[in-house]
C-alpha cells in the first residue's frame, strides 16, 4: 500500500532594502507568467517540481502588520510550500528538488535577499544551505487528503474522467444491475496499461483512536486544572480586553483591493495571515495550549479532509515568529473567501477563537469561546441571559478582524487547482473501490461517486 | 422579540405587491442636488412604507453610492456603507465573483455598465395597471422634473399564476422576517430581522454592519443612534445610523432565451420517439434542473408531474432524498437553498447555517406574456426577468448564493455542474466541461455541454433607506 507523507516547509529571508523593488517586480512577473501558463493550460515552471503541491511567495514588512508589531520586524520574504516527503532526508530531498528544478526562479528571487551566494558561488549546496538557515518550525500543520502525493492526485483525476467518460458514452440499460458495470469499469480499466497502478491500493489515513483516547484521558485528568486556567483567564484578562468595533466597512479599501486583485480567479483561493500576540506570559500560554490541541486533533482526528469541521482546506498551517511574538496562518482553500471564513465562525468558531483570541484585537471573548463548542451556536447558560458569544461568533467584527489581518500574497501555485478537496478524496475512494468486491447496494453507491 | 418599525421600512421589502399589475422602474440622474432634495422631502410622505394600506398605487425609493454622492453625502460617511455598495456591482473582481462574462458583460449593458448613463437612484412605480401607473408617475414627473431625468426605465409585470417565462412556477420559497407582523412560515422560513433590515439582530445574534453618521451633516437630529451602540472613542457620543430600518435591494435584468432552454432540453430526449413523449422527457430534464416541476410541486415530493400548480415549500432533503435521486445536488432550488444539507453538517446546524443565506426574492418578468413549455417555447421578442432581492449584508447573502452555491461546479461533491440556469458560463475556460448530473439508481445520466440561457442586461446594488432617513438625506 503506497502513502506519502506531506511536510509543510517555510523559510524566512531578510530582503535587501537596496533590491525590494526589484524583488516586488520579479516576483510580479513570476505571477503573471503562471497566471498565464495555467490559463492556456500549458506546463508551468513550477509543475517541474512534481512533488510540490503549494507554495507562495510573500513579503513580510511592517506593512503586512494591521496591528503594532511586539519585536521590530525587518522585510522578509517568506516562501511556504506543502511538498510529498520523499527518501530519509525529505526536506533535503525537497529543497534539491527547488533549486535544481526551480534556479532561474530562486536566483532572481533570492538575489535580492541578505546573504544568498554571489553569482560565481552558486551551486546546489551553497542555495540549499542559504534556505535552510531561515526555516522555521511549523507549530500546527493540516492536510486535507493525508498521503496523497501530487502525482497520485494526477493520476486519480486522469482514472475518475477516464471512467466518468466511460460510464457517460455507453448506453445502459437501466436494467443492468450497479455490480455489473462496476465490473465493466474495472475490464476497461484492465485493459489500459496507462492505469496500471490502480492494481495496487492506496493508503487512506484512518482516525488513530488509541493515541486518541491517551489524549482524551491526559484531557479529562487536566480538565479541573484547564477549568481553573479558562476561570482565571476569563477573570483577570478577558474581563479586560477592549470592545473591538472594526467593521467591514472601516477595513482599508487599498489593502481590501490588492487582496480581491488575484481572488476567485480559480476554484481554489489561499489565505495568508500575520497577528499579533496579546503581550503577557499568560495569554502567550494560553496560545500554545490550544495550538497544541489543534496540532494533536490535526494529526489524530482532522485526517478525513475536515479541520475542525471545515470541509475545503487541501492544506493550512500556523507558525510563530519573532521568537513567538507573532503568529502567520496559511491556508489554501476551495471556494471564495466569504464561504471560507463563513465556514469558520459556523463549523468551528470555537476552535479558532481558543486560538486566536491571544491576538491582539481580535473580537472580545468570553472563555475563548471553547465552551461553546456547539457548532455555530452561541451557548446559552440555561435559565440566565448569560450568552457564550463573541470572538469568532461576533460575526461582523470577526470577519473585519480577518481582513485586516490578512496580507498580499505575491505568487501562489498550485498544480491541481480545479479539483476540491472532496474531489480529491472521492477520487481516492473510486480507485480504492474499483477492485473491491462489492454487493449489489455498495456497487450503487459506488456509481453514485460519477 | 423585537418588532419591526413597520411604519420606516419601505414596504417592497415586506409586500410582494402581487395586485400590481404594473411595475415600473425608472432608473434617474441628480441633474440638480439642491432641487432633488427639495422633491426628497415632499415624496417622503408619499412613500409607501410597511405599516401603509395598499390601494392603487406604491411608490419605493433606493439610491445608488453615486446618488449619494451627488446629493453631497460626506466621503467619511459614505465609507460606512458596505464595500459592495459602495463599490456598485461592476468591478473587476465581482465580475468574477457574478460571473458577468461574455454577452453578460457589464461593458455590453443597456444600463448600469460602465458604458452606460451614471445611475443615482431609483424610483419603483407600481400600479394596479398601466394607466394608474401611468398617471400617478405624471404626478410625481411634475414633481421630480428638471430635478431628476430618467436615464432608464424597466418594465415589469408578474406574469399570470407566477409563472417565469421558462414556464415555472416561481417565488415559492420566501422568509419571513421575524417581528415583521407576517404569520410565520416555519419550515426554517423564518430569519432574524438583521438579515434584511439593518439596526436589527441578524442570524448569528449580531448586528449586521450599519452605516453611520461619523461627520454631522444636515439634521442628524432627525436619525436615532445606531442600535449596537457604536460611539465615538473621543466623545463618547453614539453615532446616528443612516442604515437603521434601511436595506439594499440588488437588481439585475437577466435575459431568458426560453427557445434556447427548451430546444437544448429537447436535442436530449429520445431520437424518435413521438413527439408527446420527447415533451415529456424535455419536461423532466427541465424539472430535474430546477428542483420543481413546471407547476413548482417538488420533486423531491413528486415523482410524477401532477400537471397542476402545488404551492408547497414543506420539505427538507436530508432524510428525503439523501442520494439526489429524486431531486439532483445541482438543481437550482437545491443550491440556492440547501435546507437541512448544507455541506455535512448535522440537520439542526445545516438548517442554521442555512438562514444565514437568504435572499427576500422581488422578481417581476419582462417582455411579452409567455410562459414557455417543451410544446410552446418561441415568444415575440426579448423576455427576461427582472430579477431582484433585499438583503441585508450583499455580500454573505446575494453574492454568496450566486457564488458559492449557483456558479461553483464544485459545489458540494460535484466535480463540474454549475447550476444549470444561473451559473452555466458561455465560453468556459479552456477544457473546461460544463455539465448536469442526474444522479439515478445505477449510473448517473449526465448532460453535457450545458449552455447558458441566461444573460444579464444590467444591474445595480441599491441602498433603500427608512422613511426617516429619506426625510434626512432631503437636509444634507
Amino acid at each position: 500500500m503506497c502513502m506519502i507523507n506531506q511536510q509543510p516547509l517555510i523559510t524566512l529571508s531578510a530582503i535587501r532594502e537596496d533590491k525590494l523593488d526589484m524583488l516586488k517586480t520579479r516576483l510580479e512577473t513570476i505571477r503573471v507568467n503562471l497566471l498565464n501558463s495555467q490559463m492556456a493550460e500549458a506546463p508551468t515552471e513550477f509543475g517541474k517540481v512534481g512533488t510540490l503541491h503549494y507554495g507562495r511567495w510573500i513579503i513580510l514588512s511592517r506593512d503586512s502588520f494591521r496591528d503594532e508589531p511586539a519585536v521590530p520586524v525587518g522585510i522578509r520574504l517568506v516562501l511556504s510550500t506543502n511538498y510529498d516527503a520523499i527518501g530519509n532526508d525529505h526536506l533535503d530531498y525537497h529543497l534539491t528538488e527547488l533549486v535544481t528544478k526551480l534556479t532561474t526562479y530562486i536566483d532572481d528571487v533570492y538575489e535580492c535577499c541578505v546573504g544568498y551566494p554571489e553569482q560565481g558561488e552558486r551551486t546546489e549546496e551553497s542555495r540549499k544551505n542559504f534556505l535552510k538557515k531561515g526555516i522555521i518550525r511549523t507549530s500546527a500543520f493540516y492536510n486535507g487528503a493525508p498521503g496523497r502525493s501530487v502525482e497520485q492526485i494526477h493520476q486519480e483525476d486522469a482514472l475518475h474522467q477516464h471512467i466518468w467518460k466511460f460510464l457517460t458514452s455507453n448506453k445502459w440499460n437501466e436494467q443492468t444491475p450497479a455490480v455489473e458495470i462496476h465490473r465493466a469499469i474495472r475490464q476497461e480499466i484492465d485493459a489500459r496499461p496507462e492505469f496500471a497502478w490502480t492494481k495496487e491500493k492506496a493508503g487512506v489515513q484512518g482516525i488513530k483512536w488509541l493515541p486518541l483516547i491517551a489524549y482524551g484521558a491526559l484531557f479529562l485528568i487536566l480538565l479541573p486544572l484547564i477549568i481553573v486556567w479558562l476561570i482565571y483567564l476569563f477573570i483577570f484578562h478577558e474581563l479586560w480586553d477592549k470592545k473591538v468595533t472594526l467593521a467591514q466597512s472601516g477595513l482599508d479599501d487599498t489593502r481590501i483591493n490588492e487582496l480581491k486583485k488575484v481572488e476567485d480567479v480559480f476554484p481554489q483561493n489561499q489565505f495568508t495571515q500575520v497577528a499579533v500576540l496579546k503581550p503577557g506570559f499568560a495569554r502567550h500560554l494560553n496560545f500554545r495550549i490550544w495550538m497544541m490541541r489543534t496540532e494533536v486533533l490535526a494529526s489524530l482526528v482532522f485526517v478525513k479532509g475536515k479541520l475542525l469541521n471545515i470541509p475545503t482546506i487541501h492544506f493550512a498551517r500556523w507558525v510563530l515568529i519573532d521568537k513567538n511574538n507573532h503568529v502567520l496562518f496559511f491556508s489554501n482553500f476551495d471556494g471564495n473567501w466569504e464561504q471560507y471564513l463563513g465556514d469558520f465562525i459556523d463549523q468551528s468558531g470555537w476552535g479558532l477563537t481558543s486560538i486566536f483570541s491571544n491576538t491582539i484585537k481580535f473580537p472580545r471573548t468570553n472563555f475563548m469561546g471553547v465552551l461553546g463548542i456547539i457548532p455555530g451556536m452561541p451557548l446559552t447558560f440555561p435559565g440566565t441571559k448569560f450568552v457564550l458569544t463573541g470572538g469568532a461568533y461576533d460575526e461582523e467584527h470577526f470577519l473585519a478582524w480577518s481582513r485586516s489581518t490578512q496580507l498580499p500574497t505575491q505568487v501562489w501555485y498550485c498544480p491541481y487547482r480545479h479539483l476540491s478537496i472532496k474531489n480529491i478524496n472521492n477520487n481516492t475512494n473510486i480507485r480504492n473501490g474499483l477492485r473491491e468486491n462489492l454487493n449489489e447496494e455498495q456497487a450503487k453507491i459506488f456509481l453514485k461517486r460519477f | 422579540m423585537t418588532e419591526l418599525e413597520l411604519s420606516e421600512i419601505q414596504a417592497f421589502l415586506l409586500n410582494e405587491y402581487k395586485e400590481m399589475g404594473c411595475s415600473k422602474y425608472y432608473l434617474m440622474q441628480v441633474k440638480d442636488a439642491a432641487a432633488t432634495k427639495i422633491f426628497l422631502a415632499t415624496v417622503a410622505h408619499g412613500i409607501t412604507h410597511a405599516s401603509a394600506t395598499i390601494t392603487r398605487t406604491c411608490l419605493n425609493i433606493g439610491f445608488t453610492s453615486n446618488g449619494l454622492k451627488q446629493l453631497g453625502y460626506h466621503e467619511t460617511n459614505m465609507h460606512s456603507f458596505s464595500r459592495e455598495f459602495r463599490e456598485g456591482m461592476v468591478t473587476e473582481h465581482r465580475q468574477r465573483l457574478l460571473g458577468d462574462f461574455d454577452s453578460s458583460d457589464p461593458s455590453k449593458w443597456q444600463w448600469g455598465g460602465p458604458a452606460n448613463e451614471r445611475i443615482d437612484l431609483m424610483m419603483m412605480v407600481f400600479g394596479k395597471d398601466e394607466a394608474t401607473a401611468g398617471d400617478f408617475y405624471q404626478e410625481l414627473k411634475e414633481k421630480f422634473e428638471p430635478a431628476l431625468s430618467v436615464v432608464h426605465v424597466l418594465d415589469g409585470k408578474p406574469l399570470p399564476n407566477n409563472r417565469e417565462h421558462f414556464g415555472f412556477r416561481d417565488g415559492l420559497s420566501q422568509p419571513v422576517i421575524k417581528g415583521s407582523g407576517f404569520k410565520p412560515s416555519g419550515n426554517n422560513n423564518d430569519i432574524d430581522p438583521g438579515e434584511f433590515v439593518l439596526g436589527y439582530k441578524n442570524e448569528y445574534n449580531v448586528y449586521p454592519d450599519t452605516a453611520l453618521l461619523k461627520v454631522a451633516q444636515g439634521k442628524p437630529e432627525l436619525l436615532e443612534d445606531n442600535a449596537e451602540g457604536l460611539a465615538d472613542e473621543q466623545t463618547n457620543i453614539k453615532y446616528k445610523d443612516v442604515g437603521q430600518n434601511g436595506t439594499y435591494f440588488v437588481l439585475r435584468q437577466l435575459q431568458q432565451d426560453v427557445n434556447g432552454f427548451w430546444g437544448f432540453l429537447k436535442n436530449q430526449t429520445a431520437a424518435g420517439a413521438d413527439e408527446k413523449t420527447r415533451n415529456e422527457e424535455a419536461t423532466m430534464l427541465a424539472a430535474k434542473m430546477m428542483g420543481r416541476w413546471p407547476g413548482g410541486a417538488p420533486l423531491v415530493k413528486y415523482d410524477k408531474d401532477p400537471g397542476i400548480d402545488v404551492v408547497d415549500d414543506n420539505f427538507n432533503y436530508l432524510k428525503e432524498d439523501a442520494s439526489g435521486d429524486k431531486c439532483p445536488f445541482g438543481a437550482h432550488i437545491r443550491r440556492v437553498n440547501p435546507r437541512d444539507v448544507f455541506e455535512e453538517s448535522p440537520q439542526k446546524v445545516s438548517l442554521n447555517l442555512t438562514r444565514r443565506h437568504r435572499i427576500m426574492r422581488r422578481v417581476r418578468s419582462y417582455g411579452e406574456d409567455f410562459i414557455g413549455s417543451a410544446a410552446n417555447h418561441q415568444p415575440n421578442g426579448e423576455v427576461g426577468l427582472l430579477f431582484g432581492c433585499f438583503n441585508a449584508n450583499i455580500s454573505k447573502q446575494f453574492e454568496f448564493i450566486q457564488y458559492t452555491w449557483a456558479n461553483s461546479p464544485k459545489f458540494k461533491r460535484l466535480y463540474a455542474d454549475p447550476d444549470p440556469f444561473i451559473g452555466v458560463r458561455e465560453d468556459p475556460e479552456k477544457k473546461l466541461q460544463q455539465i448536469f448530473t442526474i444522479p439515478q439508481s445505477t449510473t448517473n445520466r449526465v448532460i453535457t455541454d450545458m449552455q447558458s440561457f441566461v444573460t444579464v442586461k444590467g444591474g445595480g446594488y441599491f441602498f433603500f433607506p427608512s422613511i426617516t432617513v429619506i426625510k434626512f438625506l432631503a437636509t444634507i
